[in-house]
């Protein structure tokens, strides 16, 4: 069994967003990235995978930064090989070029099965796993909690319905799925044994051309206007109570007996 | 005939214990020479002065009252017991063979001494059984107490027959000797119930004194490798090989291919190694742990014997087990709050914190580690704090100073403020820290901050086994300061301090570190503050990394009898100072198994001396933990948690309107 899991470099939320307001552009050059959650998740389920039935784990990134860190700590994770896909690519690659792109080598080898962060900060409506499911032409999940080898080439899936309920889904290999979670929270790995592994492990460099495909003719990105304010009521209890009433009463929302 | 078989009997035993004995020490000290390299026998003149203060004196030993008192009493008996050994063995291989009235004398009293010592420990061990205990191998105990009685009864008898028995045996006459006061008491008995007078039971009386005596001693010698009394033989040189390197520093510099993840005996260094047949399984580092008291499964001595354990099955030919998270579980490990207390306690000196953060490590490596704490890990990997705040907030809290804290990266500074996460991100020590920076300007100080270039010191990365994230750290905090110019560092912060102090030295950096309070008395010394009596009572909580770990007792108590404050001691203070439980990442885990935090614990302590309304803290974590422990203990009324900057700010004249007294 070879699994493929996607990795995504994202900007790091905890630091600002770099915004050019004139143009509407984000400057991608001047942000920090880390690894996407939600690709922690899916490389995490794909290690228990690994561990419970020992499928082979590669971990694929398409170079729009420096993603050597990444693939290097999916290795001293426990992913048995990394490839990066490098080309004339950055930060402000779309998602549908990156499905491509990925599509495009993944349709090369030969794997099992592909697992995927359900969405990313820059991917919220999760298009990554979707695309790559249908360029390759697959089965596709998404919002996975639970990945498990069934038999005869079947694939277990556990997903999370609304209303408290869960679905348990039989497939065929190969297929493609979108992580939602895994069982376990994601596994740390530390400075020193990703610097080994820097050391002594080489990261399969595959080249690909850019893709042809619809893109945005153009996108720009706004901060949003605040359209209303709270109102925070300070002073003691009489003056904050005084003015609850008051709010009330101009909301023509208190009934006098 | 019988004096023959004597002899033949002493030989046959001698030889035989003594190659039972080496027999089984020998796969000890393979075991030694497998394990890593670490240097224990520089300075030794100075080695051997401390020795003589903890063996000869018991210095440790003795701060434990009864305990140290009847561990005296046998230990000198020990040395006493050579002297019997010679006047016995004498006896029979040189007939007519005395060690002099004197010395009798003082066997005898040895003897008086042990036994004392024995009830003692009986009496400790049966009836007031100290939580201390629990775990320890009781039986050894009482088989070892049991085997020196035989000894001390076996001196006695053999004595007390030896003037009846010796015309038979020997066919000399001594007399009877009254200076060994013990046997000649009991030689008076012999001869007033007429025994004396029948050769056959004063021959037997002799012959099983001497049994009891020299026999014991070898069967003594056989057992100990396998007892927990082998401190008997290791303790001695385990003292005169204790840590002599900063005593803050928590592991050595490391060969770059080595990490300091302890998977197998083998990543122990050697002395790790005899630390673990060294313990005596006292349990006066269980006593003292913070963990343990807060019901935590963690006990030091615990990891010392489960580890002992290990080695002795891998001994025995069982396949080995991982020693992190299999021989000491995961739980365990990831309680410590590596706060030292054990170590300081631990009359072998058995250095247990070392072992855990090595075993800590090696979970690590396996990705195994609390998940907030695996946060933090990731937060100082990517932002350099363990708030998960942007780098550039971290300067945030010199925002709103009159006068601007000048930027160290940019111009020369006389004192470089290393500031820390918890004092540049934490609100309520934010405000301490625009109080500090507000006595500097006041004295006149010439100091800057390193803004955004300062990260966090990696002292709690290094002690969650995280030796690379350290080294991260520590490289880019070197890289800022080897640009800035400056005279001397100061901190806000025991944690920093101690990693500036001790552990940076690995990596090159050698400067002068100063915490506040040390500044600050020099600051005063010098006349640059001149504060007023405060006419307060406090208690002084000593942080575990400015006291226990870098030794720093004096300078925050001077600091507060110069600002007219009465200091009254909690039980536990100085080098026993009891630990608030946030170090060793502690501050960021679960409280998995916590039954009585240990910072509600020390309010509690603080809360039971009379007239005391000031907790006295310096430094950032014990504000966050102990302002939290007076409100869980509801102590808020009677105790209010205080920084020793607000006092001294108060007593310089600086208004602080957020800090008021409480009613005292």
């Amino acid at each position: 069994m070879r699994v493929a899991v996607l990795l995504k470099a994202v900007p790091d939320l905890v630091e600002e967003l770099v915004l050019d307001e004139e143009s509407g552009s984000l400057q991608y050059d001047e942000m920090s990235y880390v690894p996407s959650e939600w690709d922690d998740q899916a490389l995490e389920e794909a290690l228990i995978l690994k561990e419970e039935s020992g499928a082979q784990v590669t971990a694929i990134a398409v170079s729009t930064g420096d993603v050597d860190t990444m693939l290097f700590t999916a290795l001293a994770k426990g992913a048995d090989h990394v490839v990066k896909i490098t080309g004339d690519f950055d930060a402000s690659m779309s998602n549908w070029q990156q499905a491509r792109v990925l599509s495009d080598y993944v349709r090369e080898q030969d794997f099992d099965m592909v697992l995927s962060g359900v969405q990313a900060i820059d991917d919220v409506d999760g298009q990554i796993p979707g695309l790559v499911a249908g360029f390759l032409n697959w089965p596709h999940a998404s919002v996975v909690t639970e990945v498990r080898m069934g038999g005869d080439s079947k694939v277990l899936l556990r997903q999370e319905y609304s209303g408290g309920l869960v679905a348990e889904i039989e497939v065929e290999s190969p297929v493609v799925i979108g992580v939602q979670a895994a069982r376990k929270p994601p596994r740390y790995a530390s400075v020193a044994k990703v610097r080994q592994v820097a050391k002594s492990v080489a990261i399969e460099e595959v080249s690909a051309g850019a893709p042809a495909g619809p893109a945005f003719a153009d996108i720009q990105f706004v901060r949003p206007v605040a359209a209303g304010r709270a109102e925070m009521i300070e002073g003691d209890v009489d003056a904050v109570a005084d003015r609850i009433v008051q709010i009330l009463a101009d909301h023509n929302l208190l009934r006098r007996a | 005939m019988a004096r023959d078989l004597l002899m033949a009997l002493t030989i046959a035993l001698l030889l035989g214990a003594a190659a039972f004995f080496a027999a089984r020490m020998l796969p000890l000290v393979r075991v030694m020479r497998r394990a890593r390299p670490t240097s224990r026998l520089d300075h030794w003149p100075r080695r051997l002065g401390f020795m003589a203060g903890q063996v000869l004196a018991h210095k440790r030993l003795l701060q434990m009252k009864m305990s140290g008192v009847l561990h005296f009493f046998i230990f000198s008996g020990f040395v006493i017991l050579f002297i019997d050994i010679v006047d016995a063995v004498g006896q029979v291989f040189a007939p007519g063979f005395n060690i002099g009235p004197a010395l009798d004398c003082v066997v005898d009293i040895f003897v008086a001494l042990v036994l004392i010592g024995i009830v003692l420990a009986v009496y400790q061990r049966a009836v007031l059984k100290p939580e201390r205990y629990h775990g320890s191998d009781e039986r050894d105990g009482y088989v070892i107490l049991g085997m020196i009685a035989v000894i001390m009864i076996g001196i006695i008898l053999h004595e007390s027959f030896y003037p009846f028995a010796a015309p038979l045996l020997f066919h000399v006459r001594p007399g009877l000797d009254p200076w060994g006061f013990l046997g000649y008491a009991l030689a008076r008995v012999w001869m007033a119930t007429g025994l004396a007078a029948h050769p056959a039971i004063a021959e037997t009386g002799y012959i099983t004194g001497y049994i009891l005596d020299i026999g014991m001693v070898f069967a003594f010698l056989a057992y100990l490798p396998t007892s927990k009394h082998l401190h008997i033989f290791l303790a001695v040189p385990s003292i005169f090989l204790h840590k002599t390197r900063p005593h803050g520093e928590l592991v050595e510099p490391l060969p770059p291919e080595e990490g300091m993840a302890i998977r197998s005996v083998a990543d122990m260094n050697w002395k790790d190694v005899m630390d673990l047949f060294t313990c005596t399984e006292c349990g006066r580092c269980q006593a003292v742990c913070p963990a343990h008291a807060s019901g935590q499964r963690l006990s030091p001595k615990m990891v010392i014997i489960e580890l002992r354990d290990a080695v002795r099955r891998e001994l025995a030919g069982e396949p080995p087990v991982p020693l992190a998270g299999g021989v000491v579980s995961a739980e365990e490990l990831w309680a410590c709050t590596t706060c030292g207390a054990c170590q300081e306690a631990c009359p072998v000196f058995i250095e247990h914190v070392p072992k855990i953060a090595g075993l800590r490590a090696a979970l690590l490596e396996d990705g195994e580690i609390d998940k907030s704490a695996q946060k933090v890990l990731v937060g100082w990997d990517r932002q350099g704090n363990s708030f998960g705040q942007p780098v550039r907030k971290r300067p945030a809290w010199a925002k709103g100073l009159d006068v601007p804290i000048k930027d160290a990266r940019k111009e020369p500074v006389d004192w470089l403020w290393f500031v820390g996460d918890f004092a540049s991100y934490e609100p309520r020590v934010q405000n301490l820290s625009r109080l500090v920076a507000r006595l500097l300007q006041q004295a006149g100080v010439d100091f800057g901050i390193l803004y955004e270039g300062e990260v966090n010191s990696g002292n709690d990365a290094l002690r969650m086994g995280e030796y690379g994230l350290f080294e991260t750290l520590a490289q880019k905090n070197l890289a800022m300061l080897e640009k800035a110019q400056f005279n001397q560092i100061f901190t806000t912060d025991p944690h920093s301090f101690n990693a500036l102090r001790n552990e940076y030295r690995k990596l090159g950096f050698e400067r002068p570190v100063r915490h506040y309070t040390q500044a600050f008395l020099d600051l005063i010394e010098e006349g640059k503050l001149n504060p007023s009596p405060l006419n307060l009572k406090v208690t002084y909580h000593d942080p575990c990394y400015l006291g226990r770990w870098n030794r720093v007792f004096d300078a925050p108590r001077q600091l507060l009898e110069r600002m007219g404050i009465e200091l009254v001691e909690m039980p536990r203070h100085g080098a026993n100072s009891f630990c608030c439980g946030a170090g060793g990442g502690r501050i960021w885990m679960e409280e998995n198994g916590v039954s009585d935090r240990p910072a509600n614990i020390r309010i509690r302590e603080a809360l039971s001396l009379e007239d005391v309304n000031y907790f006295v803290v310096a430094c950032p974590k014990d504000m966050s933990m102990f302002s939290a422990a007076v409100q869980s203990t509801n102590g808020e009324e009677r105790m209010k948690v205080i920084d020793v900057a607000e006092l001294l700010a108060q007593a310089v004249g600086l208004n602080e309107p957020v800090e008021t007294a409480a009613a005292t």
